[in-house]
Order: C-alpha cells, then structure tokens, then sequence
C-alpha cells in the first residue's frame, strides 16, 4: 500500500504539474490541460502506430507539436483575452471540450489506442510487485520536477518566468515581456502534460474520457497544494495519492473518485488559497 | 436493323421488369427503425453496424412484406451518450424524445444500454407507444415490466444479467471441482448491472462453500486496482472475479499481471474481450483470463455457423473484426426479429406488433430467439436457446471453453499458477 501510495502520488504530481505552472507564472488556469493530455497521448499513438515511427522520435514529435498548440492557445485566444480571468477559463475549457469531443466524433473508442510499456515486466519493492513502467514514472517524475527546479532558478529564461509570476508590470519595466513569458508558460505546460501522458497512459489505454478526469483531478490537486505552489502540488499529491488508496483499502472503493473533490471543498472552506498558496493569502488575512 | 429493334426493346422489357420490384419497394414509405444508444461507445458503434448490415440484407432482399406491401427499412440514430461517464441521465431521455418526435420511428432497436438510462427510458417508450427491442442487462427491467405490464407492454430486452451470473456459477462450480478453488475476491464497476452480478455472486459463492475474500465496487472511469489487488493477494484468493465494460479496466489486467497475484481472472473485463486484446495487451497479459462474451456471434464459434457467419460478415462488410463482446450480434438479431413480427403482423400497429414479437421463434446468429416476458430466454444450446459463451485466451487466442454445446476446450489452469 506504501509503494503504491508513493507511486500513484507521483501519478498524480506529475498529472498537475503542467497545470500549476502555466497558472503560477501567467495567471491563466488552462482548462484545457485534460484535453492536451489525451492529445498528447492520442499523436504519440498515431505518430507510432499510423505514421510507423520510432516511439522516442514519436513521443519527441508529439511534445513538440502540443507545446506548439499551446503557444497558439496563448496568442491567437488567450492574449485578447488577458485579465478577464472567468473569460480565460471559459475561453480554455471551450478549447479543450472541442478538442474532446472532435475526438470522440472521429471515433477516438475503442480498446486498440494504447501506447505501449518503455519496459514490460515487474520487480519487487519491498516486498511488493511492482510495474517496471511505474517505476519509470517516478523516476521521470521526480527527474522532471528537479529539472524544473533547476530550470526557474538557475536559467535566465527561468527567471523571467520568475519575474512574471511575482509581478508582471514589474517585470515589464526590466525588459522582460510578459506575454511571451506566458505563451512560453503555456508551451511549457502543454508540453509536460503531453509528457506526462506518454509515460502514464501505457499502464492504460486512451480514452477521450480520461481528459475530464485529468483535468479534475490536476484542479484538486492545485487547489489543495496552491494554485502557484509547486511544492504544494508535490504535497497534495501525497495527501490524495495515500487518501485515495486508504479509502480503496479500508473504506470504499466506489467513494475513490470522491476523495479529491472532497479534499478539495475541505481545503477551500479553511484555507482558499490552498496549502502553499499566495494567491489569495492578503484576502484570507483580511 | 428489324433485329437491333427487336434486341433493344426485349433488353427494355427485361431492365424494366428487373428493376419493377426495387422500384416499387423504394417508393414505399420506409419503416423507420430508430436506434437511440450512446453510439461514441465501441459496444455501441459496432452495435450500429450490425444493424446497419441487418437493415442493407432486408433491403437487398426486397424489404418488409407489410400487408401486401414490401417495404424498406431505414435507420435513424441518435447518440444519447448515455454510456459516457458524467453525463446525466435526463440528457439522455432527451435526446430520445428528440429522436421520437423528429424522426418518428416506427421501432426501436438496441436503445440505451446503460441499465440506469433504459429503466427510465422505458416510460418514455410507453408515453410515445414505442415498441422497442433493448440490450441492457438490467436484473429490475423484468420487475418493471411486471409491476404494470400493460404500461410498459412496448418494451423488450434480449439479455439480462440473471443468465450472465448463471454462466458464471457453472464455470466457477466447474473450477472448484477441477482445481479446487475456493477463495474468490470480487472487483466491480459501480453501475447497475455490474453490482447486481458481483452481489447476485457474492450470495451464491457464500452459499456454494467459497470463501469471498472483497467485493469492491470502482467507479466507472477508475484506473488503478492496486488495492484490491493486494487484498486479494493477502487473501489468497484462487480467483478474481472482475465485472467491468470500461475502457480504463484494461489496467486491471496489467496491473494484476504486473503485480504477479496468483489468482485467475473469471469475469467480464471488456478490452480484453476483442481478438485485438492479445495484441494490444500483450499474449502473455491475457494468457489465462476467462472471459464472458454476451452473446454468440460477437466471437465466431466452430460449433455454430450462424455465429461464424455473422462474425465474418462483419469483417467483410466493414473491413475489421468487430471487437465488443456485447451488443453487435443480438442488435443484428433484433432487427430480423422486429422484421419478421411485422411481417407475421402484416401490420405496424403497436398492440399486434407486440403480440408478434412475443410469438418470435427465429435461428439468429446468437441462438434460438424466443421471449418470455419480454425477454430473451438464454440456455445452453444454441439449437434450442440463445447462448451467452464463456471463452479462455491461450496463446494469444479466444478458446470458448462454455456451454459445452459449443466448447472448444476445456477451461485450463494457466502456467503460471502453481
């Protein structure tokens, strides 16, 4: 229960990655990050499966294309957009529903869209079987998060990011665009998801519905840790991944799927900002 | 020149008289066969093909002999998307009232599938005098239909999941006595049909001496197991017991190969049950797991040619095998059944339509057809009854293994466990 606790925890921080950082920097809650995630997943399929190529070169290609769908969200929509915050997120979630449901008219069903295992088989840790693709989730997910670190605190590009996120006219006034920066926050986001999606989805298959779970459980996530807070998605996620499994364990299976949103009111009753949230802070103060 | 005449004038006769009859039946209204289903479900959609292929034969050979009219068929559709997860079920009792009043169907074929949707929708059928031929498995569909059978006399269903937990208690019955099984650990979707079998079985195992070790019940749209899996691992379950038609239990079977639980799976995982499973899952993923197939004819079987035909017609027709292990042959039946009532009634009016259907006795691709209270009475043989078919995967192959009629092998211990 431990192992797989971590494991899904990890599952789960590296699902809502992409969508904390897109919001810490540029303030836009990107509502389609369940539909770039099934997207992502959906042209590292077709790129292997259709177009025949190498499943490296697939899921590179496929990255690349989402961070560029991203980039275009951001200037042709979101940019017209900036500051009318409920807009954006309208604006996001129409963008990821039409995604969806284009999907799903083009007949995206079915059991045969699966992205095959890096690595079949399993070993044991500590005691416990464990799936060699699982296992390479951690250890991309927590490979990615100190590359993420690494990349925000020490690159020049990575500052300004930084600059942004803490004031964007600030940040203005030393040279730094702020809209650049968050069609670049949006690239980024997209791409980790599309990321994200290639290492989870082989221990499933892909399902057009699996874009609204994403998109739910990133959002539980983010609110429960912060919206910003990248360690308070790394902590929320350990919060929902064990919470999640003890209530399979010792109460219900069926209330699984409950436990997030639960989490979530509980955190928005006694701390909206979440648990390692600025965002609303000076508001909860007053 | 006389000749050239006499030739041109007798191919004239002749291309008239070859075409008369078609011409004729296409001028005839069509009968409307409305197929209101949430058809952006693999089920579903493949479910629409195998009534498109019923309605193209019927066409092919002259339509409905209605009275002394030939009649086409035609199809309108609408996806009620009843089978998605999250969407309400009022949407979907919406999109069939916009089917009834916008296409007017004559009939109803395959319907909603979800039990929750068709138990609803069964008012909506009385309402318009809709008589319709369903596939959900729903257990209360017959309770409903007793509790006001006058009201609800425009329903029929062709499988209910009573005949799915009967298979399923030979087969278990049959692995106790052969291997010595005793310890079962119960995984579910929470949907209707899935819970009344996985509850329906608990009682029997209880009762049949086998020690239930969980009965857990996922939401639809769940995708990691690991915890019952352990569970039953601890438990030393002999067997797991999985009962799911969504695409996110295919993580069942990897997590449970993954995680090395030397337990069998008996049960319905639904993408497992197409050819393409072995290859999308990998052989050595599905080697072993025993699955339940709804109805003959959605797996071709060397013991009954209808099934093999069917299940190769749709291959030729649409290019691919069909995939589902539920649905595609008995919306095929249905609409032959719906066919031939009207032709016995001679007539499309409702009461005598309903009469006919229930006097159906008809060879289809999954058996025998005949109905007792509006139902489909399921058996062993598909001479005498229709017939669900359990099947094993060995070597990246389905092997049916029951009803006895129509096994191909016995239901073997895989390698693995010891």
């Amino acid at each position: 229960m431990l192992v797989y606790g971590f494991i899904n925890s990890l599952i789960l921080a590296l699902i809502a990655l992409g969508f904390s950082m897109t919001f810490g920097i540029s303030r836009v809650a990107n509502f389609a990050h369940g539909a770039f995630y099934v997207l992502g997943g959906l042209l590292t399929w077709l790129f292997l499966r259709k177009a025949g190529m190498p499943y490296f070169v697939a899921a590179i290609l496929a990255v690349l294309i989402m961070g560029i769908l991203g980039a275009l969200m951001y200037r042709f929509l979101l940019q017209r957009l900036r500051g009318l915050e409920l807009s954006e997120v309208i604006a996001t979630f129409a963008v990821g529903l039409m995604i969806l449901e284009l999907m799903r008219c083009f007949g995206v069903m079915g059991f045969q869209y699966r992205l095959p295992a890096f690595v079949r088989g399993s070993v044991s840790v500590f005691g416990t079987y464990v799936g060699i693709q699982r296992l390479i989730i951690v250890g991309a997910g927590l490979v990615l998060l100190i590359l993420l670190y690494l990349f925000v605190h020490h690159t020049k590009l990575g500052l300004a990011f930084r600059g942004v996120a803490q004031d964007d006219h600030t940040a203005y006034t030393v040279g730094i665009n702020p809209d650049k920066v968050s069609m670049l926050s949006l690239t980024l986001g997209a791409m980790i998801v599309s990321l994200a999606a290639i290492l989870i989805l082989p221990l499933g298959t892909i399902s057009v519905d699996d874009g609204y779970d994403i998109l739910l459980k990133s959002l539980a996530v983010c609110i429960i840790g912060g919206l910003e807070s990248t360690l308070g998605v790394l902590v929320a996620s350990f919060i929902l991944g064990y919470a999640e499994i003890l209530t399979v364990m010792y109460i219900s299976a069926s209330l699984s799927m409950v436990v997030p949103l639960l989490c979530m009111l509980i955190i928005l009753l006694i701390r909206p900002s979440g648990l390692f949230g600025k965002y609303k802070e000076l508001e909860e103060r007053i | 020149m006389k000749k050239r005449i006499l030739y041109v004038f007798v191919s004239l006769i002749v291309a008239f008289c070859w075409t008369f009859p078609l011409s004729a039946m296409a001028a005839e209204k069509p009968i409307v066969v409305g197929v209101p289903s949430s058809l952006k479900t693999l089920e579903a959609s493949e479910a629409l093909k195998a009534i498109t292929m019923a309605v193209e034969e019927i066409n092919a050979n002259g339509g409905v002999q209605v009275g002394d009219k030939k009649r086409p068929m035609e199809i309108a559709s609408i996806d009620t998307r009843g089978g998605e997860p999250g969407v309400p079920i009022a949407d979907a009792l919406l999109a069939i009232e916009k089917l009834f009043l916008e296409k007017k169907p004559d009939a109803v074929v395959l319907g909603p599938f979800r039990s929750e949707v068709l138990l609803a929708a069964m008012d909506i059928y009385s309402k318009y005098k809709m008589v319709s031929i369903n596939v959900a498995m729903t257990p209360k569909f017959v309770s409903k239909y007793k509790g006001d059978p006058e009201k609800y006399k425009y329903c029929f269903r062709m499988l209910n999941a009573k005949y799915v937990v009967g298979y399923l208690i030979k087969t278990f019955s049959k692995l106790k006595k052969d291997y010595g099984f005793n310890n079962v650990y119960i995984i579910v979707q929470d949907v209707l049909w899935a819970n009344a079998i996985g509850k329906g079985m608990k009682g029997w195992f209880e009762k049949a001496g086998w020690k239930v070790a969980g009965l857990d019940s996922y939401p639809t749209g769940a995708s990691d197991f690991s915890a019952s899996l352990i569970k039953a691992h601890k438990a030393g379950s002999h067997v797991i017991m999985p009962i799911f038609d969504m695409a996110s239990s295919g993580t069942l079977a990897l997590q449970w190969k993954d995680m090395r639980v030397p337990a069998l799976p008996v049960g319905f995982i639904s993408p497992l049950m197409g050819s393409k499973a072995a290859e999308t899952f990998g052989a050595d993923v599905v080697d072993g797991v025993v699955n339940i197939v709804f109805e003959a004819g959605n797996i071709p079987l060397a013991k009954y040619e209808p099934a093999t035909r069917f299940f190769d017609a749709y291959k030729k027709r649409w290019g691919e095998e069909l995939q589902a292990g539920h649905m595609p042959s008995e919306a095929y039946d249905s609409v032959f059944v719906l066919a031939k009532a009207i032709e016995r009634a001679g007539t499309l009016d409702q009461d005598q339509l309903i009469k006919a259907i229930q006097e159906t006795d008809y060879a289809g691709c999954i058996g025998r057809i005949r109905f007792k209270d509006h139902e489909i009475i399921f058996g062993e043989n598909p001479l005498e009854k229709s017939i669900l078919v359990i099947y094993q995967w060995k070597d990246g192959k389905r092997v049916p293994v029951f009803p006895a009629s129509i096994a191909e092998g016995p239901i073997s211990k895989p390698k693995w466990m010891k």
